[in-house]
């Protein structure tokens, strides 16, 4: 406990030297935070070969905003709002698209993968069928709305409680709970569409 | 129960069990048994996304990264540079809102402005051509209220001649 409150201590000691302009304390702060700002880009949006560029740019961002971090929240969360914020930006551009390998299985082979993917699917599936079944998240989360997209990114792949959810996109708890449980919703209406529209595109 | 209500209430097979009155429901409503079905394919999505090995950042990035913010600290950006300017630029519009606020609000006269037009003292005569013509269309002078200045009268003499 003695412990955290020095580390604690210490990262206020860093904070504020990089709020002084000193690149060389925020060295510290990157290495603390640098794998919690790479999971969650990586989840934000989904592409290995992007991430590193992507944190890259976060922590530059952040080390030019530092000044405006006032303590009132946890340094993490307010640098998990400047990733997430970033990486919304970079995906605003990107276009849905509206092919998934999972329309280009067969309706038996579907059927087979609901079925299997009641149980465990990281043991019951194949390699083939888990990249499917990841496709077709990945799709369906572009196709979402941009503030669905942030929520369930934050809870169903980051993992994040609804309070750490409400502090990285200021909102209340009950709102996230709120929007979540809509979000949910949405996104299982708008497959149940797009199977309608794929119909017809089923092997 | 309708539909939509036990695809709401279906919302909580992404963390535990939904009660059996819904599970009910579903066994004979293909509808919502389609919808439980895509819920858990979703879910199972989310699941092996969560499961993939986490992105590590190559060896060095937050050494590099402080090279590269050091270089940059050296070079004022652009962003601070409109920071700098936009700052003064609001101060400067404070200011001239305040002096055209106050040029508004203080009173026309009074200690601060000093005597107006209108009170300065006129003369029987400047005051007996603004009432005849107010606008200077006519030029007719109509006799003044005020009584004229008379000239002085020729002293009267009773001596008898």
């Amino acid at each position: 406990m003695e412990n955290s409150g020095a580390q604690v201590a210490q990262e206020i000691q860093w904070i504020k030297r990089a709020q002084q302009g000193d690149p060389e304390a925020f060295g510290p702060l990157v290495q603390k935070h640098q794998q919690r700002v790479f999971s969650l880009v990586y989840h934000l949006v989904r592409r290995r070969d992007e991430v590193e560029d992507l944190a890259q740019e976060i922590f530059i961002k952040a080390f030019r905003a530092v000044r405006s971090y006032n303590f009132q929240s946890s340094f993490a969360t307010w640098l998990s709002r400047i990733a997430t914020n970033h990486c919304y930006d970079y995906l605003r551009h990107e276009r849905a698209s509206r092919v998934s390998f999972y329309w280009q299985m067969g309706e038996n082979s579907q059927q087979e993968l609901e079925a299997n993917a009641e149980s465990q699917p990281e043991q019951v599936l194949d390699h083939e069928e888990q990249t499917v079944l990841k496709d077709l998240v990945d799709k369906l989360l572009a196709r979402a709305p941009e503030d669905d997209r942030k929520i369930l990114a934050l809870k169903e792949l980051q993992d994040y409680s609804v309070e750490e959810i409400a502090e990285t996109l200021k909102l209340k708890p009950t709102t996230v709970k709120v929007r979540l449980h809509r979000a949910r919703k949405r996104m299982l209406e708008d497959l149940r569409h797009w199977r309608e529209e794929n119909k017809g595109h089923a092997l | 129960m309708r539909c939509d209500d036990i695809r709401d209430r279906l919302d909580v097979l992404w963390d535990g069990q939904p009660p059996a009155e819904v599970l009910e429901h579903v066994r004979q409503c293909s509808s919502c048994l389609q919808y439980q079905r895509d819920l858990r394919l979703v879910r199972a999505g989310f699941q092996l996304w969560k499961r993939e090995p986490p992105v590590e950042p190559s060896l060095g990035f937050a050494e590099r990264l402080v090279r590269q913010l050091s270089e940059l600290s050296k070079t004022p950006s652009v962003s601070d540079f409109f920071e700098r300017v936009g700052r003064r630029f609001v101060y400067a519009t404070l200011v001239l809102t305040l002096l055209a606020l106050l040029a508004l609000t203080l009173p026309s006269t009074g200690p601060v402005r000093g005597l107006g037009v209108a009170d300065l003292p006129i003369s029987a005569q400047e005051a007996s051509l603004a009432y005849s013509d107010p606008i200077g269309e006519t030029g007719v002078q109509e006799p003044p209220d005020v009584a004229p200045v008379e000239a002085p009268a020729p002293a009267v003499s009773n001596e008898v001649k």
